[in-house]
């Protein structure tokens, strides 16, 4: 039996407008908690957890996530594409939390639970940072690989082989020690949609939730302090119109620079 | 007593890479604000060499952590060789680029010496004689600024902070710790290049680059046929594009591929995150279509289309097709 906890967190949809609320340092939820989606590379680290359990006999994926109660529906999403369990890590709090508190708060419930392999994506849609996967390794003590395009194990020698791909258009074939921790940044299928029968069976699936304990909160005072939209580095222009008034402006102004012929 | 900034050094075949060079740009800088003394740290089994060859081009102290028989870059053994290096150097502040590298070996670096961490860094300014950090949130939608106390790692996003090289007096010197036997649950099995061969991205005037928001694969032949209308053109594409195999890697634009200039580059549905501007920041003339006004990409643009790209693209073609 081989144990994998895959790491997953909700994101807006890519295109939800993003305003910053009236604190400065925080977005208003410019998206309901209905619309939460999986982040792009957590869908991709659950969709290669899921072809390791299609492939090998014996495996289980876990999946497991820490916020706010939105989580929810991340959770039944990846039941919904096959995950075994849903666990839940409830916090309290909106906005900004730093990394290495959500990687204490992972460790902490992971701990005892004895994955072989844990999982996450490479980086979350919101922070863009690509750390906490790394943390949560660091405080479990387990072997990690990072940017990992592939997955595969062998259950008899406890070996998990990745491949990633690093600057300068090269790729590396590395094998780690279970257990182990893998960032996701690819896959060689697309993330499964879920499917009918199991989105049936996640509805009545209990997803455990333990309550984050406040006072265990791993805390080396990082402070979000502002937030401001992007300063344009070049002035854009607009184009106005229909679609076909806007394609001929082009047309003309490539012309007057003589890019196109 | 003064405080410590010390700047983890990547490096390969004994070359350092131009992305560190740029993080102790940024050290130098932090080491101004915060009064503190600057030093590097090589980890590896040619630290010694590479220690000299950066001690005398930046005059600063370099502590070469040698580790016999350590070729090539490992996560697990340079964290711990650099946890029995800090534990006499103590520094306070720890700058390391932001690589695939850099990445891999600083955050879980920061946990073990009980420090904070902040990634993709891009500016710095100064408040109340504090360091403020700035980067770029919810894929380049928002900039956020950030303080935090130390001992801190700090993971610097490539390309954001320049390096020159200065003349200076200093001699710098070099303080070496030997180690041995370094943890080995990980391993390297081969390293190969993927898609050999150039895609002759370098060499076009013209670029039209493909986002996430193209939607489909089926998508690409439209842009080809758009690229098509000039000549020394490529079709391009964003990093999860050609991680969904749509497009083969050497022709991925961005800071994990190609680095661009053309005269003209045109994004089509791609939202403008910091890894993607780092790569066609150079480009002359850039055109972007979108659906979202708020889109980031429009802020490295001069003409922006809030339409559908496929709409737009197909009413493009027709347009510069009419030569009446």
């Amino acid at each position: 039996m081989i144990k994998i906890l895959v790491c997953v967190k909700s994101s807006a949809p890519a295109d939800a407008p993003l305003v910053i609320n009236d604190s400065g340092a925080w977005i208003e939820r410019g998206f309901s908690h209905t619309e939460a989606v999986p982040g792009r590379y957590d869908e991709l680290a659950l969709e290669q957890a899921l072809r390791l359990k299609d492939q090998i006999s014996g495996v289980m994926v876990d999946a497991i996530s820490c916020g706010p109660t939105r989580e929810i529906r991340v959770l039944r999403r990846a039941l919904g594409m096959g995950c075994d369990n849903a666990i839940h890590i409830l916090t309290g709090e909106e906005g900004f939390v730093p990394a290495i508190t959500t990687a204490y708060r992972l460790s902490s419930a992971i701990r005892s639970r004895s994955y072989d392999l844990i999982l996450t994506g490479l980086m979350s849609e919101d922070m863009n940072q690509g750390i906490v996967g790394q943390m949560t390794a660091e405080f479990l003590g387990m072997p990690c690989l990072t940017s990992c395009v592939s997955i595969s194990v062998d259950a008899e020698r406890r070996l998990v082989m990745v491949e990633r791909d690093i600057e300068g258009a090269r790729r590396q074939k590395l094998e780690m020690n279970m257990p182990a921790l893998a960032t996701v940044q690819a896959c060689v299928t697309p993330p499964r949609y879920p499917s009918l029968s199991k989105i049936l069976r996640a509805v009545s699936m209990e997803i455990e939730t333990i309550e984050a304990d406040p006072v265990t909160v791993h805390d080396r005072g990082e402070i979000l302090t502002r937030l401001t939209y992007p300063t344009r580095r070049r002035s854009v222009r607009f184009l106005e119109g229909p679609s076909r008034q806007k394609a001929s402006e082009l047309v003309s102004i490539l012309r007057s620079r003589a890019i196109l012929g | 007593m003064d405080n410590k900034v010390a700047v983890i050094v990547e490096h390969e075949n004994s070359r350092v890479s131009p992305a560190t060079l740029e993080a102790a740009a940024f050290a130098q800088e932090l080491a101004l604000i915060t009064g503190s003394i600057i030093s590097c740290v090589i980890v590896g089994g040619d630290a010694l060499e590479i220690s000299h060859q950066l001690a005398h081009e930046l005059g600063i102290t370099c502590e070469a952590v040698v580790v016999p028989g350590l070729s090539h870059y490992d996560g697990e053994a340079y964290r711990w060789a650099l946890v029995t290096c800090f534990g006499e150097l103590c520094p306070d502040w720890v700058c390391v680029a932001g690589t695939t590298q850099g990445l891999d070996l600083a955050t879980g670096l920061a946990v073990r010496i009980n420090a904070g961490c902040l990634a993709n860094v891009e500016k710095m300014g100064e408040k109340d004689h504090r360091p403020v950090f700035s980067r770029s949130l919810f894929n380049g939608k928002v900039y956020g600024d950030f303080i935090i106390e130390p001992p801190a790692v700090l993971i610097t996003q490539p390309g954001s902070f320049r390096y020159s090289q200065k003349s200076h007096d200093q001699k710098g010197h070099v303080q070496t710790i030997h180690l041995l036997d370094p943890p080995g649950n990980t391993r390297l099995i081969s390293e190969s290049r993927i898609n050999d061969g150039d895609s002759g991205l370098s060499q076009a005037s013209v670029i039209i680059s493909a986002g996430r928001g193209i939607k489909s694969r089926e998508n690409l032949a439209l842009l080809k046929q758009a690229a098509g209308m000039f000549s020394r053109s490529s079709v391009a594409g964003s990093r999860p594009l050609c991680d969904d195999g749509w497009l083969p890697y050497n022709l991925q634009v961005g800071q994990t591929g190609a680095e661009v200039s053309p005269e003209l580059y045109v994004a089509c549905g791609i939202s403008g995150a910091q890894q993607h501007l780092a790569g066609m920041r150079g480009s002359k003339f850039v055109v972007s279509i979108n659906t979202d006004p708020n889109a980031p990409i429009f802020n490295e643009s001069d003409i922006g289309i809030v339409d559908d790209f496929e709409t737009f693209l197909n009413d493009f073609i027709e347009a510069a097709q009419d030569r009446s």
